[in-house]
Order: C-alpha cells, then structure tokens, then sequence
C-alpha cells in the first residue's frame, strides 16, 4: 500500500509551497485580515496566473485536470502558511459544486472565469438558529413566471463582499429530499445586503440577506430540487478540505515548536531537554500524523467517487480535536512569547478553531459517526 | 537562435548544512535548489525567447543523478530542453567549465550563453569566465542589465560602489547575470506539468573530450564560523539600563 503522494501531486505541493513562501510571509497575512474585505486582488491574480485556482477543474475550462485530491494538497499548503481569503470558498465548495452539479452552459460560464482569477464565489447554506444540517433549510425561493424570488437570510458566508456570486441554498418545496434547490446569485442583485460578522478567526465571515432577489431560471445549479444532493457534497468536501488545512497548519504549529525548543534555554539547558516539552511535541507528532491519514483517506474516497461520509465525519472528528490539541500544546511550549499576538502561534489557532467549528464541529460529527455505525 | 543556460544544484539556502571533512554531509541536505543567480539567468533566457520568438533555450548542467531536478524548474520556467553530464567524481571550476564547453560546442556553438555570476555554495565565481575562455567568448559578470542587439550583447556590469560598466559583447558571448536583473517566475502549474515531457539529454562526462585527471583545486577543509561571543547584557530596570545604553552608544560605539 503506497500512502505517498505522487510525483505529480508532489509538484504541485512544492510549487504552491515556493510561491506561498514568497508571497505570504506573517506580516502578509495580518494586513489581509486587517483589511476591508480580506481579499488582495494582486495576490489572487498572481495565485491565477499559476494556475492555482484551477487545480481540480477540467482542462477543458482552462483547468490543470487533476482531481479534489490534489486541491487538498494545495490548501493543505495554503494552511501551512495560514492563507486566508475567497480561494477555499470559490474552488473547494462552489467550484466543485458547478463541476459535479452544473449544466454545460453553468461549467463555461463560470469554471473558466475561476480558473483565470476573474470570478469569485462563496457558498451561502448556514442560517441563524439552525445547525450543520443544511436539510433544515428555511430561507426560501418562490416561483413566479419563470424567475425565483427569494427571501431568507444565510450567516457565516465568507468573503461575500469580495464575491461576485453566491452559490445559495433555498427551499423550493416541502420537505429535504426534493425541496431543496442551489442557486447562482449575483451578489450586485438587488435585495441582496451584507453585513460582516465579527468572530474569532481570520476569515472575514458575513450575513446576507435576501429580500425579494429576483433569479432567473438558468441561474438554478443543475435542476430544481436537487439542492440536498449538492449540499451534502459541498458538506462534505467542505469538511475534508478543511481537515487539510488543518493539518497544514498543525505541522507548521509543530515545526515552529520544536524549533523553539531546540534554542529556547531555560534552567541552562534547551527547554527540548526536559521530558515534559518532549513529550508534548511527540504527542503533537502523533496528533499530526493521525490527522494527515485519517484525512486523505476521507479527501481520496471522495476524489475516487466512493461513498465517504462516514470516513469524512470520522476525519472531521477526529483532526478538529487533534489539530486544537497540537495548538494548545504549541502555545505550551512557547511559553509566554505563544501568548503574544506578535507571536505567529496565536494566527494558527484562531485559524484552527475557526475550521474546527466549519461544517460541522467534532461533537456534531461524532453523531454522524455513531448513527452511521448503527447506534 | 539557440542560447544555453548553465545551472547549478546547491543546497537550499535555508538548509542546515553540517560541515562533513572537506565537504558537507550531502544526506544531511534536506532540500536541493536551482542556484538562485542562475534562476535569474534562465529568467533573462526565456524573456529574451518570449520576446524573439524564434529562440530555443537549453539548459545545461552536471553532477550526481540529483541534479535532474534542477533542470524540472529550468524547463518549467521555459526551457526547452536540457543536457545533463552525469558525474560523481567532484570536479573543480576548471573541469566544470571544459565540461559543460564540451557539451555545448557538442550540441551546436550557441550565440549566447547566461550563467549566473556566483553559485551560493562555493562561491568560486570562476565557471563563467573559463567556459568563455574555452569557447573563444566574450564575457562580461555581474551583469545587472541586457538586451540583445544585431551587433550582439549589450549590457551593464556592476563595478561596486554603484558604478557599472556599459559593454557590448560580441557573439558568442558568455553573459552572468547577478541580482536585480530581473525577478524570476513561478513555474506554473501547468508549465510545471508540461515541463515532464521536455527532453533531458544524458551525457556521461567520460563521454565528453574533456582533460582527464585529478582537480587541480581541492578543498581541504569547511568550517562553520565561530560562535559570537562578543556582547553585553545590561542587567537591571530599564530606569537604569536605558541611560547607561544611550551613554555606551554614544560614547564607546559612537553610533547615536
């Protein structure tokens, strides 16, 4: 059984990891979060230029060809250097979806502008009050001759105000199986209203409101009623990229925290001496190494078509948990420089927590397990 | 038109490299690189071919079966092709330069040729110059600027204390090229993809009518600089310590 990534697989991991070394030092980082949107236009157009945005889409629509396992190679990297930004929510969840999801007419009209920079999305499912089931769906699209209005509200889409579309869950009709629906929104529609949510993370995340927001029929992902099918995807993809991210980001909490225990000196001897710290950072490795298997065992069953919801939730349960543990015990083991929001740790924790809790925490997850092994 | 670039494999400047004897322990290495003054030569190289048109750029390079992976980033750059002298023995910038002399007048004598104009290893500074000596080239280091003419190279070449030579090279010409000239590409993904189809040529040195015999420069010895020791910690509340830093700044380092 060969776990190693492949020669192709591997160049990208070493290309992306080259520009984002270049590109997004910490300082990079802090003046996107600070900034208005959260969204660097140069940097995009450069991630474009590379080819980053069109990983996993068809060749055909200016994409590289490879599959959903290679995007997670690459926002695995992207959470190594704590990279925030629209890219997660344009190509992981709404990209994706239009591949698997979208008419011919949806593919040409959107995967090429994503691929070449000149679009971004964001995935609209969460409302107030209501969980990570996104079958409870309660904002609502009504038909009149031939457009959809909608109405509702959706909370924690990230990058909405740098989006130039939204891919928005609605309920066209009673029930889950058959009343749910996706639609491409067009975030200049009127009716459409942003307003950012302040939270712990990195992530500029925002509530919008829908009010009365015409939508042509073309603009449905796919066919009416086929919004459960979709969104279980985009759930489920959303979950084990946001494992890879995870683990990017746990491996460079325990790169640095080694580092430091190596040079940091206290008592006359490298604080890595003492068994207390050395066990912490093995159990860090330990932590780290489970959550890049239990991941990409998840990321390649959804990559190779199988059913994976159980693998992804495990995954989800898992590495949230994990990756929190390699962050608190990174903070440890830099003492009170970790405290400091100078200190880079604090960039990986917020970023941690805030992916921890996406698509589904460990404990709701841990439900999905258990109901799926028959309690 | 045809222009070679010669490349390097080094070790990654962020590497910890453990001095080994007279060399350093290559398995220590954890990452190897394209020297980062011949990224800038193969840089000017494809600008100059993207700029042209009718232009195919070569890389050339030797050493140990390692070093195939510098020339993945040459053609992911833009390359077209490579030509790799394949060699374990450890040779000095004499040997280096009659090799990759050979291997280019084998190919076909190009009208130019870039290197970069130091590699950050060794430091020999040496390669560029030889080659062009055993070419019968023009050669100019430590060029910050170039354009290509019908009368051949044209280019500025850093003097230190920032004056710099303006000189035209007559073709062939040996051009090394230094920080600032430009700034590399990323490789593309899909550039980086099609960069596996490009041809690589194996060549054995033996195969190459080149002078035989040991180097003629060995290195003895690598030595990690000493630890500094040097430094004084003021100890104490910064009510104090403050004053006296200024009063040692201004009058022992006289710096403030």
């Amino acid at each position: 059984m060969d776990l190693r990534l492949s020669e192709d697989q591997k160049m990208i991991r070493e290309a992306a990891r080259d520009f984002l070394e270049g590109e997004c030092p910490s300082s990079f980082v802090r003046d996107l979060e600070g900034s208005s949107t959260g969204h660097d236009p140069h940097l995009w157009q450069a991630m474009a230029e590379l080819g980053l945005m069109g990983v996993s889409f068809p060749e055909e629509y200016g994409g590289l060809g490879k599959g959903f396992l290679e995007l997670c190679v690459l926002i695995e990297e992207m959470g190594r250097f704590r990279l925030t930004g629209p890219f997660f929510t344009t190509v992981a969840l709404c990209g994706m979806a239009i591949i698997r999801f979208g008419t011919q007419e949806q593919k040409s009209q959107y995967l090429g502008p994503i691929a070449g920079g000149e679009r971004i999305m964001a995935y609209a499912a969460l409302e107030p009050g209501r969980s990570w089931d996104t079958s409870s769906c309660a904002l609502r699209a009504e038909e009149d001759d031939g457009a959809w209005i909608l109405n509702g509200v959706k909370i924690f889409v990230p990058y909405a105000e740098a989006a130039d579309d939204l891919l928005v869950l609605a309920r066209t009709g009673e029930g889950s199986e058959n009343g749910l629906t996706l639609f491409i929104v067009d975030t200049s529609d009127p009716g459409v209203s942003l307003k950012r949510l302040q939270t712990l993370g990195p992530e500029h995340q925002y509530e919008v409101l829908f009010e009365d927001v015409s939508v042509q029929g073309n603009r449905i992902l796919g066919a009416p009623g086929r919004g459960l099918e979709a969104s279980n995807m985009v759930s489920q993809w959303g979950a084990a990229a946001k494992c890879a991210q995870m683990v990017g980001g746990a491996q460079r909490v325990l790169e640095m925290s080694v580092e430091y225990a190596k040079e940091r000196v206290q008592f006359g001897k490298p604080i890595g001496t003492f068994q207390a710290v050395q066990h912490n950072c093995a159990n860090m490795a330990v932590d780290l190494d489970s959550s890049r298997f239990i991941s990409y065992e998840a990321i390649w069953r959804l990559e190779e078509g199988l059913e994976a919801a159980t693998e992804v939730s495990a995954a989800k349960a898992w590495v949230s948990d994990a990756c929190s543990r390699v962050c608190r015990l990174g903070h440890g083991v830099h003492g009170a420089i970790g405290f400091t929001m100078e200190h880079d740790m604090q960039l990986y924790s917020r970023h941690c927590k805030e992916a921890e809790l996406a698509f589904g925490d460990a404990d709701w997850h841990r439900e999905q397990v258990a109901r799926r092994i028959g309690l | 038109m045809k222009i070679f670039v010669c490349i390097k494999q080094v070790p990654d400047t962020e590497a910890k490299i453990a001095p080994d004897g007279a060399g350093i322990d290559e398995l220590a290495v954890e990452k190897w690189i394209l020297n980062p003054y011949d990224e800038f030569a193969v840089e000017e190289a494809v600008r100059l071919k993207e700029a042209s048109g009718d232009i195919e750029v070569v890389a050339v390079s030797l050493g140990p079966e390692r070093v195939k992976g510098v020339f993945q980033t040459a053609l992911a750059m833009g390359a077209d092709r490579g030509i790799h002298i394949v060699t374990n023995d450890p040779l000095d910038p004499a040997q280096v330069a009659e090799a990759l002399a050979a291997a280019v007048t084998d190919d076909g004598l190009p009208q130019l040729i870039f290197t970069g104009t130091v590699a950050i290893d060794d430091c020999a500074n040496q390669v560029h110059l030889r080659l062009a000596h055993n070419l019968g080239a023009s050669a100019a280091i430590n060029v910050s600027s170039f354009s290509w003419t019908d009368e051949g190279a044209e280019v500025f070449s850093e003097a230190g204390n920032g004056s710099r030579n303006r000189l035209l090279l007559k073709a062939p010409a040996v051009v090394a090229v230094t920080r600032g000239i430009n700034k590399p590409r990323y490789p593309t993904l899909p550039n980086i993809m099609k960069a596996k189809k490009k041809e690589v040529r194996r060549i054995e040195l033996d195969a190459l009518e080149t002078g035989s015999g040991s180097p003629a420069v060995e290195i003895t010895a690598i030595e990690a600089p000493e630890e500094f020791t040097g430094g004084t910690i003021l100890e104490g509340e910064s009510a104090d310590t403050v004053p006296e830093l200024v009063d040692r700044l201004h009058n022992e380092v006289r710096i403030v």
